[in-house]
């Protein structure tokens, strides 16, 4: 159900005529900083950074490596490929130098554990303005 | 042994049960990982055993993993592997701890990390050896044998010690720096007999010395292109096994060049080593000998779950004597002993995101990488030969 879910929000961002959707980094509403660095969020992503500016931990929320929105972010945002970033997580945590990120099953879940996860980090695709009660506990973070 | 494995197993299963409940508060159970990994192999060969009596199609190749990483504060972690291998006569499935310390990171920033490691450590060398014996993050079911061969494969896991770490995030690339100082894994019987020769056992003892290992990488930004270089100081002493014999020493100083380039759909991939190593009264005159080592290998992924291999790599034990013929004048050993030159192709299938199995075919001239322990009479080898190898894999 959760698939299907998944699926169908994906189709309908990809195909959608009439509405821009665009991809966005999410974070849990503690998180202090407004904008960040590609560098920087490609060593987030990659696992090897590990704390926010303030010294809080990082907590990193990604969709299945296959999934058509995390296809899009590694290329489209971070400008990796999905298998580099497989590679960079799985000699890190098979040598015990690093961890994996925590995958989630559906946009659902994403939004609600970036919104309950202190210093979470996350994406999703956004096509309206942010005002429900999660979207209160989280906020877009500018790429540049 | 099984039983010890079973009950290992039992005992992650549950506590990852236990941990599996939804706890939103960030407590030092919320970073608890638990991770695994369990590959069967099946080798088959036309001449030559490798990885058991291959000869007749041999399944003595599996390996087990299993790890734990807690980080309870985001600068310090905590991290241990159990590893099991069965590998023909060298490896017997014995439960070994892989790695097993404590990483505290000192600066961690957008700038870049300053870390510390202390305890067993896997060895930083080259693009594979961090996670060699983990079937995903291989390129195809063995390593390039030239410069990841088995024969010292020991000596080449983890080290016991201090690793000092960094990473320079700049504009142009990030750099990243490991430096460990320990010592590694010389007391075994298929690294004495590399080093020491089939009387290993009659001539004596390795004993390992303090020891350093580095290795650079460089990766400009976007990570399309990797390149490294790793480089080691191994120092071993050697104590002779009869009365009065001076005690010798080993230096032992391998260099690698690694680079790498990746596309959507492929990945070329390239490392070349040169292994230096002294003898210095170790049974006979003291005496240096330099091997070389290169491969050139290319992945193309046709499908998402579909990738096909290339590989061409090559082997000398000797770069002054690359035929091996000066060495044969000498010794009961041919020639052909002293290279290995592989032709390798492969294909991966992953089945799920667990799952995954491979097929490859290797076609071989000279065993200068085969697994001393499964031929142990040189003359019964033959020159040129044929393997054939299916893996399957789980892993979490």
């Amino acid at each position: 159900m959760k698939r299907l879910f998944l699926a169908v929000s994906i189709a309908m961002t990809l195909f959608s005529p009439f509405q821009s959707y665009s991809q966005e980094v999410i974070v849990h509403r503690d998180v202090t900083q407004q904008e960040i660095p590609r560098n920087t969020l490609r060593a987030i992503f990659g696992m090897r950074l590990r704390k926010w500016p303030d010294g809080k931990a990082i907590r990193v929320f990604v969709f299945r490596d296959d999934a058509p929105l995390h296809v899009e972010f590694s290329k489209s945002v971070l400008h990796m490929f999905p298998y580099q970033l497989r590679r960079a997580w799985d000699r890190q945590v098979y040598s015990g130098t690093g961890q994996s990120p925590i995958e989630v099953e559906s946009l659902e879940e994403m939004q609600r554990r970036v919104a309950n996860t202190p210093g979470a980090i996350g994406y999703l695709s956004l096509n309206r303005s942010m005002n429900s009660p999660l979207d209160k506990a989280m906020k877009v973070i500018h790429v540049r | 042994m099984f039983v010890k494995i079973l009950k290992l197993m039992t005992v992650i299963v549950l506590v990852s049960l236990f941990l599996k409940r939804p706890v939103h508060s960030l407590t030092w159970k919320d970073t608890t990982q638990i991770h695994g990994f369990a590959s069967q192999g099946l080798m088959l060969t036309s001449d030559n055993n490798f990885f058991g009596d291959s000869e007749d199609g041999s399944f003595d190749f599996r390996e087990l993993g299993l790890n734990l990483s807690i980080r309870p504060t985001p600068d310090l972690q905590f991290s241990i592997q159990g590893l099991s291998r069965w590998a023909g006569e060298a490896n017997d499935g014995n439960l070994r701890l892989d790695y097993g310390f404590l990483d505290y990171s000192l600066i961690e920033n957008e700038a870049g990390t300053l870390g510390l490691r202390i305890g067993r450590v896997k060895n930083p060398l080259g693009f594979y050896n961090d996670t060699r014996d983990v079937a995903f993050t291989r390129p195809s079911i063995l390593l390039p044998q030239s410069i990841y061969f088995d024969r010292t494969r020991n000596l080449a896991l983890s080290s016991d010690g201090v690793n000092i770490y960094t990473e320079y995030r700049k504009g142009f690339g990030n750099i990243f720096y490991d430096l460990e100082v320990g010592y590694p894994k010389v007391d075994n019987q298929e690294t004495e007999l590399a080093f020491l020769g089939p009387n290993a056992a009659e001539l004596g003892k390795l004993d390992p010395r303090i020891s350093y290992i580095s290795r650079i990488t460089f990766e400009p930004t976007g990570g399309r292109t990797r390149f490294s270089l790793s480089g080691a100081l191994v120092n071993i002493k050697f104590k002779p096994a009869s009365m009065g014999t001076k005690e010798g020493n080993i230096r032992f100083r391998p260099l690698i060049f690694s680079a790498q380039y990746n596309t959507e759909f492929w990945s070329l991939t390239s490392e070349y080593a040169l292994r230096y190593s002294r003898f210095e009264d170790v049974g006979k005159p003291t005496f240096s000998i330099t091997g070389e080592s290169y491969y050139l290998q290319w992945s193309y992924r046709f499908l998402d779950n579909l990738e096909a291999l290339l590989r061409y790599d090559v082997l000398y034990q000797n770069r002054d004597d690359r035929s091996g013929d000066r060495f044969a004048a000498t010794s009961s050993a041919p020639n052909y002993s002293r290279f290995a030159k592989d032709w390798t192709m492969g294909l991966r299938w992953d089945i799920t995101s667990s799952w995954m199995s491979r097929i490859e075919y290797h076609y071989v001239d000279g065993t200068g990488w085969l697994p001393l322990l499964d031929n142990p009479r040189a003359s019964e080898t033959n020159r040129y030969w044929h393997l054939f190898s299916i893996l399957i894999s789980y892993r979490f």
